[in-house]
């Protein structure tokens, strides 16, 4: 009943305006003939004007539907990562989605590039009015924002994705308690998960001008990769027993798990790397929370002080010319002096 | 079904930015339809409290002007008109159409467009053969301005002074009642609501009470009327209660100073439109919003001056704590070691730490804000000697009378010559006899600060009238005296002010028509019920205790009344929602200017040395 309610709390009047719109046509339909050519010629520059509009339109309203897909895309990969079932584990499936989506923002970025390119050229060659150019720079930057934010969501579904891949070790270390790794494996598994704390520790460094949760929270996972090392071995070193079959199909299901967070990391990595591009391009558009009757109060004010200055410039020039006429009369009066002295 | 008026109406504008399709759940249409907003003065004001450019964005919208301003064309792209509907703005509409700015125009306006404006743009429009861009025409019935969850106002100039003018044609009081019906009538559908009307009897009070009953009525009757609320199944107490008031019935309160947060900041520093302006301490003017989202002004809004300084003081160090307890927390783990357990925990610390600096960051600047507001307000209180005048005027109130001496000192002391001309006419309505050389000398301390006086002597004649009608009744301290009919006399509803716990004297009333049952200060009011059939005789079962009420108060109200019901609804048991509304928010100089001006015309200028009653 609310929804009811909240949709009719206003009128439709638009048939009312046709039906007169209709009756009013009948009793001009005498007199609207030679309007026809006026509005044709007017209609013929227009439709240049719009054409170029619509290309901009069109190609906006893309990527704005491509994001809209993509979000829902990434709302699927969640609901997938968030499944804590041990053994059930769709690795596959987010795998390939995660690289679908990947590819999607990047497509989406390019896109969007090309579109603020395509603006830009527009707004200095043609006769296009300023409204429209600000149309289009807001419209350009309101794509780069949900970009932006797409891409973060992805960002933090992925850490979610390493942190339920750490649960899940966990609670296998809990059931598969009594089968241990021998203690060879420990070593051949430590080097590669040390090879690449020491990557994305490195890595960390070289973004230090990278916004500060992405580096916070890729130090972070290269900790959480630490940490879930340390737990390894420490269940290693707590048991003895071996069991010699089961090491082969640990083995595969451990490399498996390094490729998983590998690639996660990986994709991790990239994504910086596109934040970043979208962070220095949208750095200076930042929107603070603006009213909307705020640049009119500054305007006016701006409009006062100009008017004050013009003022008080008139009353210098005012004077000024006071001084001259001064002036004026004092060469005259020297002027006399002088004649009365020679005549 | 609690009673939110700003929320309602953010989803009013919502929908209306989304071109009048319903919102689906995300708040943004699937399709990216980038439009338009373009408003009008008025409209500019409805918008400004409720919208930030931040959700104009979300909305999907590019480009905002006023619709005076001189625009561009921006091709292809769809136009949200939304103004009111008179004849200027339609010559606009029909200027920029025939010049084809936009593509398509989407026009909606802020209340119901009269037939004959409609017609004129139809005629317009098709003579400039632009008639197809116009794709909607709406009425939205949004006209009135939302300041917080239950406050809202007409933004109507200068009722008070139209409605009491004693060279006020029948004609102009009807249109100006005409406007206040058609302003609450847009209330009551935003809120979806058909209320039982209830008001003093005579005056403004009961026109607008009458004329809105009728509006309500013959709208019902209509076919798609837009009270959606099935009929049989809303009992009485689910229906909320109207009660209108004049400003007569209640003078002081639009008239004395106030020592809360609120009123203070309003009536100091002019907080308008939920936006304040002061001297910020670098010098230079700082802009600040203080509205629902701001905490500390939600939760310490009604509390006295000294306490909200207290208040500030706590959450600062509150403050400090917090940031001294992340620095040590961050600090602690520099060259920690690394031994595995604790490596999660120092990270898990991190994180928490650098999640939390956003919220502090803001913390600060809410107290920051506040810090200063209340450093301004310090000065001025010190420099007007505020206080004095808050606590003398609430004594005389809740006394009757006041020693002569402290009287003339307040007078020939510090304050502006509003402040003293606020006091003096305060001590008229508050005494209950009027002692004739005090009045005198009250007006011979006036003239001597050079204060216009037109006000005091205006408020004397009223009181002079009441006091003959008074009279003639037996004035027990609670009686609410009749109205006169064609005279707005005061009634001594300010008597009730005496009352010993200084309640206002609207805030009784309200309490008691909210429970409805028979008292003998509100047997005269009268009831209007709009979905009852006319020939009903007062159906007794609709008088049971309602749970929401909406209070409107013609001709000015402020922050005081606000606070004052926000306080009896907190109070009641159960908790009540009382929605305050008004014709506009006045500070006090405000109306007592409105006095001025009923003042001059009445000829009580400030040569007259005695006015005889």
């Amino acid at each position: 009943m609310h929804a009811k309610s909240a949709q009719s709390s206003f009128r439709d009047r638009t048939h009312e305006f046709q039906s007169i719109a209709e009756q009013r046509k009948k009793s001009y339909s005498s007199g609207s003939v030679p309007n026809g050519p006026s509005s044709s010629s007017k209609s013929e520059e227009q439709r240049s004007a719009v054409v170029i509009q619509s290309e901009f339109n069109r190609r906006a309203s893309k990527i704005g539907y491509g994001i809209h897909q993509t979000s829902q895309k990434l709302a699927k990969l969640a609901k997938l990562a968030k499944r804590t079932s041990v053994f059930d584990d769709p690795t596959k499936e987010i795998q390939e989605l995660t690289a679908l989506i990947k590819q999607d923002i990047t497509a989406l970025n390019s896109a969007v590039v090309d579109l603020q390119l395509l603006s830009n050229s527009r707004n200095e060659s043609g006769n296009i009015s300023s409204d429209t150019t600000s149309h289009s720079t807001t419209v350009v930057d309101d794509l780069k924002n949900r970009l932006m934010s797409t891409t973060k969501e992805f960002k933090e579904v992925l850490t979610m994705r390493t942190e339920n891949l750490k649960v899940h070790e966990n609670r296998r270390q809990l059931f598969s308690s009594t089968t241990s790794k021998d203690s060879t494996n420990p070593f051949v598994r430590q080097r590669p998960l040390a090879a690449r704390s020491a990557a994305s520790t490195s890595n960390a460094p070289p973004l230090p001008w990278a916004n500060g949760s992405p580096s916070s929270s890729q130090s972070f996972s290269g900790k959480q990769m630490d940490g879930e090392s340390q737990p390894l071995l420490q269940h290693q070193q707590h048991h003895e027993q071996q069991k010699q079959e089961m090491v082969p199909l640990q083995d595969s299901y451990m490399q498996s798990r390094a490729e998983a967070l590998q690639n996660v990391e990986s994709t991790i990595h990239e994504l910086s790397s596109i934040f970043n591009q979208l962070a220095t391009l949208v750095s200076q558009q930042g929107e603070i929370a603006i009213r909307i009757d705020e640049n009119m109060d500054d305007t006016v004010a701006n409009v006062e002080g100009a008017q004050g200055a013009l003022l008080k410039y008139l009353n210098s020039i005012s004077s000024n010319r006071w001084l001259m006429i001064k002036i004026f009369f004092v060469l005259i009066f020297f002027l006399m002096v002088f004649l009365f002295f020679v005549a | 079904m609690a009673l939110n008026l700003r929320q309602k109406q953010t989803e009013c504008i919502t929908r209306m930015l989304n071109l009048n399709q319903p919102v689906n759940a995300t708040g943004t249409a699937n399709e990216e339809v980038y439009k338009i907003l373009i408003y009008d003065k008025f409209c500019q004001n409805i918008l400004s409290p409720l919208i930030r450019v931040k959700d104009l964005r979300k909305h999907g919208v590019t480009l905002y002007f006023l619709i005076d301003k001189d625009r561009k064309p921006v091709h292809d792209v769809p136009a949200v008109y939304f103004v009111q509907p008179n004849q200027a703005n339609i010559q606009r509409i029909m200027a920029d159409t025939s010049r084809s700015l936009y593509d398509s125009f989407h026009l909606n306006f802020s209340s119901s467009i009269p037939r004959p404006l409609l017609e004129d743009l139809a005629s317009g429009t098709l003579s400039s053969d632009s008639i197809q861009r116009i794709s909607k025409v709406h009425d939205q019935y949004l006209e009135f301005v939302t300041l917080e969850d239950g406050l809202f106002s007409l933004a109507q100039k200068s009722t008070y002074v139209q409605l009491n003018d004693p060279s006020a044609g029948d004609r102009e009081i009807e249109e100006i009642v005409e406007r206040i019906v058609s302003g609450l009538f847009c209330v009551l559908a935003t809120l979806a609501v058909v209320p039982i009307i209830r008001c003093p009897r005579g005056g403004p009070a009961e026109m607008v009470a009458s004329a809105l009953d009728q509006r309500l009525r013959d709208h019902l009757l209509s076919k798609n009327n837009l009270f959606t609320e099935g009929g049989s199944f809303v009992s009485s107490f689910q229906r909320p209660i109207l009660c209108i008031f004049d400003r007569n019935f209640e003078l002081a309160v639009g008239i004395q100073h106030d020592f809360r947060y609120r009123p203070l900041v309003h009536d100091v520093l002019g907080l308008r439109l939920n936006r304040l302006s002061v001297q910020g301490e670098k010098g230079g003017m700082r802009s600040y919003e203080l509205d629902s989202s701001d905490p500390f002004w939600v939760a310490n809004g009604s509390l006295e001056f000294p306490e909200v300084a207290v208040e500030i003081e706590t959450q600062l160090n509150k403050y400090k704590k917090d940031v001294d307890e992340v620095n040590r927390r961050t600090g602690g783990t520099d060259g920690a070691e690394f031994d595995g357990t604790d490596l999660t925990g120092n990270t898990k610390h991190l994180m928490n730490a650098v999640n939390s600096l956003p919220e502090l960051t803001e913390r600060k600047q809410v107290i920051d804000k506040h810090t200063n507001i209340a450093t301004v307000l310090l000065g001025e209180i010190k420099e007007r000697l505020l206080d004095s005048y808050a606590k003398k005027e609430n004594d005389m109130l809740v006394r009757g009378s006041i020693d002569r001496n402290e009287l003339l000192g307040l007078l020939k002391g510090k304050g502006t010559k509003m402040d003293k001309l606020r006091f003096a006419i305060m001590y008229l309505i508050s005494s209950e006899s009027i002692n004739q050389s005090e009045v005198e000398s009250v007006e011979a301390a006036l003239r001597e600060s050079e204060v216009d006086t037109s006000a005091f002597q205006y408020v004397k004649k009223l009181k002079s009238l009441n006091a003959s009608m008074a009279s003639a009744n037996s004035a027990s301290r609670n009686n609410i005296v009749d109205w006169a009919e064609k005279i707005y006399a005061v009634t001594a509803g300010v008597k009730n002010l005496l009352s010993s716990d200084r309640q206002l004297a609207l805030t009784r009333t309200v309490e008691l028509l909210i429970e409805g049952r028979p008292n003998p200060e509100i047997d005269g009011y009268l009831v209007f019920d709009p979905r009852a059939p006319k020939s009903s005789s007062g159906s007794s079962h609709l008088r049971g205790p309602f749970k929401e009420a909406i209070v409107f108060m013609i001709g000015g109200g402020n922050y005081v009344e606000y606070g004052s019901l926000q306080e009896l609804a907190q109070r009641q048991q159960p908790v009540k929602h009382v929605i305050y509304g008004t014709t506009e928010i006045l500070t006090g100089a405000e109306f007592v200017e409105q006095l001025a001006l009923l003042g001059h015309k009445m000829g009580l200028g400030t040569n007259v040395a005695a006015s005889s009653h």
